[in-house]
This record gives structure tokens, C-alpha cells and sequence, in this order.
């Protein structure tokens, strides 16, 4: 009876995964195309980014999570476009300008979670509000400028088959797995996670740890923003919007707990693929706007109950 | 010579009157009452005659894309006008959220305001607490975004049924009367989104060789429209001869989606900068029926009117135009799209704004 649950809580995810893409494939002739994937795996090649750096946060528990990364997007995308003029030569120090932005914005979140005492969705709700009001103020709500040909090539173009983002994902993906599983760092992250008291007695700057994670995430949201105001090619205020919650909803559907310690940026990824796999479904079966909020909610509650950890009462 | 009143119609239209003279003016509006489908229902608003100055209240549906932004402004600019008349202005912003918008006309309430401006989040949420107000003699504007019932004041728009109708016949003009098309409309439940798709729907009806393949939302996004364009061409691929978008935000995307899939369909769309401008780049066949933001400003200056007691229409249409990359029949370009599409202005341009350059966001 037993022999069955571990599978499920080791590697759920993945079989609801592959489960939904043999449905899809099933439901929908048009699912499984080289085309459709690419339509697929790119824009959530950005939401894979910023759920990297969410996980970072999540893994540090205690109900840690970010809100702010989506308004880190859409402030990254007018930056870019503003200040390039869809100039090439100008794409590397004003690309650097936004992940300095998003640094900033990460270590200012782990400063309030960590010395002031704010919890984590306030502080990140209350940054997530104000870059809203900042960006208003700097582009007076509709900004201008236009995006250098070399990040639209970053967010559309392919090498081979693979879109270029897919495969920068990937190397996000690689390097955050490396920290998170090969470094003291990460070791650091999961301890701080897992028992901070254990890890404050063990030594460990715990306020460091969670504000590097902050900053992580302000990083990786400044990166997705890159990608996928690379990939849309028009400047709009409001790109990204609801990735704070689909990136949050990634982790968490990849086995990452907001109780902190356990899990990793692999099971994110599997969640990204099925929330971007869901939000294509839909449009693919032509569902009315009602019936799509429900069947992605309900799928997303359903893959996460398929494999659900029971908690011991 | 047809051309060339088009010309001058639609250099008024540019800003010319905002300078020019009182010929360009009311041949602007002249132009607004030709299209007008039924005489005006003038109402009598003597019952909320005041002593100025005035405290006004402009709620708004939310500041989500660069048109609302425009039209945002220009209620605050027109107020800005009439120092003399307008004691203060008061303006919430609910975000898309219709429970916020109720919740802010509760507060604009609270703060004594003479008038309210609405442009309502949803057609039937705003509905009661609106009715409401009018029924208990209160006096409301609707501008943009109207709501269900007919319990206001005066509603001010450019027929969004006109836009919606006139994009679907030049689109099936232009179809020959036979093919498929996808819609994109914007967010679900507002009314110039209803209006739009319904006038789009009566064009329809004439056309029984038109077959609509599918019809999604796109909440004014570029970004989903892309999105949404993508998966449509995924499933229906060569199969689609057209789209019908109800404004250029989603049509600017669905435009990329085009591109990046190797498609070049006829679409339609709205005077947004951006979406104008890359049909010319990327040599689409497009039409569109201007939207023009200054509806904001004729807002306030009718508020005004009926706080002074004036009789004002109960559906105040602002001046319009319509261009075209190619004409149809029945749809023919008031100005050509290669003089209206600026490339050296920002994507986010709207053509048909009043604003001083004190308020441009730019």
C-alpha cells in the first residue's frame, strides 16, 4: 500500500508533467508541434527565471516569499526601451543599470524582512507598490523608446531548434542548482531554512543569507524582465504582470515548502512548464474566459494535491 | 475635393483646433452628429443647477495602458482649465477592480463632490451603486466605460458600436464576404468592450461567408495579445484570414505574433502609435476607428454644463475618423494611414488628444 507514496511525493510533479502534456497532446493536434512548444517554452523561459529566484526566497522559510518581482519586470522593460532607443550599443550598460536596479530592490526587501522585522509579504507587497508608483512617475504612465534588435533576438531569436531563452534559462538553471546543492552557500540557504535557530547557533549570518536570497530574486526578476520584454518587443507598464503569483505557484507546485529547507529550483522548473503548458492548453482549446480561470486553477490545485507530503497531525 | 475636407477634418483632429479656428471646430462636430444614430435625448438638468466654484470627482476604471493614461490626464487638464469654475478635483483610480471603483466613489462621496465622472470597471458591477446616485438625484457623467442600465446624466464616448461595426465591415469587405476570422476583444464585462463586439456582431450577421474560428479576451495587453494570437495561430493556422481586434494594444500584439509565425493577414485595430506604425513596417492590410482620449476632457466640460444648469445630451459622441491601409467599398480612409502612423512619436502615442504639453506624458 505504502510502496507507491514515495514515488508520488519524490517525483509527482514530474508524472503529472509528463501527464498533462500526453492530455494535452490528446486533447488539442495542435499541442504537440515543434511551433507550439517554442510558443510555449519561451515566454516560461522568463517565468522560469524569476521562479529561480523565488526559490532562493521560499527555501528560506518561514513564510518568505517575494511579491515584488513582477514589478521588477515591467520596471526593467521600460528602463530598457527608454533608455536605449533600440540602440545596440547601449543594450550592456543599461542592461547592467537594471539588474543593479533589481540587486537594489532584492537587498532593500531583505533588509526590512531581516532588521526591521517585516514580514516577508508586507515588505515585498509594500516594494511591489511602490516600483509601481515610481515607474508611473518615470514614465508618466505611458512609456516610449523602443528595444534594441539584439535583446530581441535574446527573447525570440533560436539557436538550432531551441530558443535562445530556453537554453539562458537553462544556464540560469544549471547555476542555480550548483549553488543551491554544491556550494556552502546553498548549504547555508537549506540549514537557514530547514531550523534558523540551529543555524544561528551554528554560526551562520542568517540576516546575510536571507538578504543575499532577496537579492537573488531581484536579480533573476530583472533577468526574466530582460527576456521578455525581449520576446513581446513592445514597452508596456504592466509586462509581467501575475508572475509574482505564477512564479510563487511554480515553486510551491515543484515540492518547494514555505515552511522552508526543502525542495529546489529542478521541481520549479517542473511547475513553470505546467503553469505555462496549462495557460496554452486553454487558448489551444478554445475555452471561454470563465471556463479557462477555472480549469487552470483547479489544475494547479490538482497537481499539487496529487503529490502532497500528508502532514502528520 | 472629398479628399481634401477629409484632410482638413483630420488635420482638426491632429490638435489643429486646439489653435485653429472655429470652422475647423465645428466641422469636427458636425462630423460627430452625422454619425449619431438616432437625434440627440437632450435632458433637462436644471435640478442640479449650482453656484460655482465646483469640487468634482472623476472615478476611474484604472490607468492600465497608455490610452487610459492619455484620456486620465485630459479630465485633469480640462479641470485644470477652469480655475474660475472648479474648486477642486478629486480622482481615484481602482486598478480594473470593480469592488475598488465602488469602494472610490464611496470615498469621492464622502469628500462632498457637486458632480461624478465615472468610467466604470464593468458595466453591470457599477451598475446599482450608480443607479443608485442618479435615483437619489445625484448628478453622474459616464465617460468611456459606461454601465448597464441608462441611470446618468449623459454618457460620453465615440460610439464604440460605430468602431466595432466599421472594422468588422471593412474587414469583411476586404475578405471578399468569405473567409475565417479570430476576434480579440479587450477586458471582459466593460462596456465599450460589450458595445464593440456588439456592433461588430450586427456587421457580422450580413456576412454569412464570414465564419468567426474563435473570440478571446485580452484585457487591453499587448503582451496577451500576443500570447493569445500565438496559440490561435498554432490551432488554426492557415485557416485564419483575418482578426478583428477592438483596439490596437492587443492588436500590437497579436501583430508580433503574426510576424514571428511568417502569417500576413488583414487585422484591424485603433490609432495606438505602435500598432499603427508596424503595420506599415511589416506591410499588413489594416484599418482603424479612432478612440480619441479627449472624450476625458468633454467629460468635464459637460459635467460643468450640468452643474450650470444647461441642458446636455444623454450620449454625447466625440468627433472621429476612420483610416484605412487599403479601402473597401464602404470603408474609405479619412486620412491616409502613412500620414496618421508617426514613427518619430513613441509606440504609446495617441493620435486625438487635447492635451497641453504640461500634461503629456513625455
Amino acid at each position: 500500500m505504502s510502496s507507491g507514496k514515495p514515488i508520488f511525493e519524490e517525483y509527482g510533479i514530474y508524472i503529472f508533467l509528463i501527464a498533462l502534456f500526453a492530455v494535452s497532446s490528446l486533447l488539442s493536434p495542435a499541442f504537440l508541434t515543434i511551433e507550439n512548444l517554442r510558443n510555449i517554452f519561451t515566454p516560461a523561459a522568463s517565468l522560469g527565471m524569476v521562479a529561480v529566484g523565488q526559490t532562493f526566497v521560499i527555501l528560506i522559510g518561514g513564510g518568505a516569499l517575494d511579491l515584488s518581482v513582477a514589478s521588477v519586470m515591467a520596471t526593467v522593460t521600460v528602463i530598457v526601451s527608454m533608455n536605449t532607443h533600440g540602440q545596440d550599443a547601449l543594450l550592456f550598460p543599461v542592461s547592467l543599470l537594471c539588474i543593479l536596479f533589481g540587486i537594489v530592490v532584492g537587498l532593500t526587501n531583505g533588509f526590512l524582512v531581516t532588521k526591521r522585522g517585516v514580514q516577508p509579504f508586507i515588505a515585498t507587497l509594500g516594494m511591489m507598490v511602490i516600483i509601481q508608483g515610481l515607474r508611473f512617475l518615470y514614465t508618466k504612465g505611458a512609456p516610449k523608446g523602443t528595444f534594441p534588435p539584439f535583446l530581441r533576438l535574446l527573447g525570440t531569436g533560436n539557436i538550432g531548434p531551441m530558443p535562445i531563452s530556453v537554453l539562458s534559462f537553462a544556464f540560469l538553471l544549471v547555476l542555480a542548482a550548483i549553488v543551491l546543492k554544491k556550494t556552502i552557500f546553498g548549504r547555508k540557504i537549506y540549514a537557514t531554512g530547514g531550523n534558523i535557530k540551529a543555524a544561528l547557533i551554528s554560526g551562520y549570518n542568517t540576516d546575510l543569507i536571507i538578504i543575499s536570497t532577496y537579492a537573488i530574486s531581484g536579480f533573476t526578476a530583472a533577468i526574466g524582465g530582460l527576456y521578455l520584454a525581449g520576446w513581446l518587443g513592445i514597452s508596456d507598464n504592466w509586462v509581467g504582470e501575475g508572475y509574482e503569483v505564477d512564479s510563487i505557484a511554480a515553486v510551491i507546485m515543484g515540492g518547494t515548502s514555505f515552511e522552508g529547507g526543502k525542495g529546489g529550483v529542478i521541481g520549479t522548473t517542473a511547475g513553470v512548464l505546467i503553469i505555462a503548458t496549462l495557460y496554452n492548453l486553454v487558448l489551444l482549446l478554445h475555452l471561454p474566459l470563465q471556463l479557462q480561470y477555472i480549469v487552470k486553477g483547479g489544475a494547479i490545485i490538482l497537481a499539487t494535491s496529487f503529490y502532497a507530503r500528508k502532514a502528520a497531525y | 475635393m472629398r479628399k481634401v475636407i477629409f484632410v482638413l477634418i483630420a488635420l482638426t483632429f491632429l490638435g489643429v483646433t486646439i489653435t485653429g479656428g472655429f470652422a475647423a471646430e465645428q466641422r469636427q462636430w458636425d462630423r460627430a452628429s452625422l454619425w449619431n444614430p438616432s437625434t440627440l435625448r437632450m435632458i433637462d438638468t436644471k435640478k442640479y443647477k449650482k453656484k460655482a466654484p465646483y469640487t468634482i470627482g472623476f472615478s476611474n476604471a484604472g490607468i492600465s495602458n497608455s490610452w487610459a493614461v492619455f484620456m486620465h490626464r485630459e479630465v485633469q487638464a480640462e479641470a485644470e482649465r477652469h480655475p474660475d469654475l472648479i474648486k477642486k478635483l478629486y480622482v481615484t483610480e481602482a486598478k480594473g477592480k470593480a469592488d475598488k471603483q465602488i469602494g472610490d466613489i464611496e470615498d469621492l462621496m464622502a469628500k462632498g463632490i457637486d458632480i461624478l465622472i465615472v468610467r466604470a470597471t464593468t458595466e453591470a458591477a457599477l451598475d446599482p451603486v450608480i443607479s443608485r446616485l442618479h435615483k437619489q438625484g445625484f448628478p453622474v457623467i459616464t465617460v468611456s466605460k459606461g454601465i448597464k442600465s441608462d441611470n446618468y446624466v449623459s454618457f460620453v464616448d465615440a460610439s464604440n458600436q460605430v468602431l466595432g461595426r466599421m472594422n468588422m465591415v471593412w474587414l469583411c469587405q476586404t475578405l471578399q464576404g468569405k473567409g475565417n476570422i479570430v476576434m480579440l476583444g479587450g477586458w471582459p464585462g466593460a462596456g465599450s468592450v460589450i458595445d464593440r463586439k456588439a456592433g461588430a456582431d450586427e456587421a457580422l450577421a450580413r456576412y454569412p461567408g464570414i465564419k468567426v474560428l474563435d473570440y478571446q479576451y485580452t484585457h487591453y495587453s499587448p503582451t496577451e495579445g500576443k500570447t493569445v494570437m500565438q496559440a490561435m495561430v498554432q490551432s488554426y493556422g492557415k485557416k485564419i484570414d483575418g482578426v478583428w481586434c477592438d483596439s490596437g494594444l492587443q492588436g500590437v500584439g497579436a501583430l508580433e505574433a503574426m510576424v514571428a509565425a511568417g502569417m500576413n493577414v488583414p487585422i484591424t485595430g485603433d490609432q495606438l502609435n505602435g500598432f499603427m506604425c508596424n503595420v506599415v513596417k511589416y506591410q499588413f492590410k489594416a484599418v482603424m476607428g479612432a478612440y480619441p482620449p479627449r472624450m476625458g476632457a468633454e467629460a468635464v466640460k459637460l459635467a460643468l454644463r450640468v452643474l450650470q444648469g444647461e441642458s446636455v445630451p444623454h450620449h454625447f459622441n466625440v468627433p472621429t475618423l476612420v483610416s484605412a491601409t487599403d479601402e473597401t467599398a464602404d470603408i474609405k480612409a479619412d486620412v491616409p494611414w502613412s500620414e496618421l502612423a508617426q514613427p518619430n512619436q513613441p509606440e504609446n502615442w495617441w493620435i486625438g488628444h487635447t492635451l497641453p504639453k504640461k500634461w503629456l506624458p513625455y
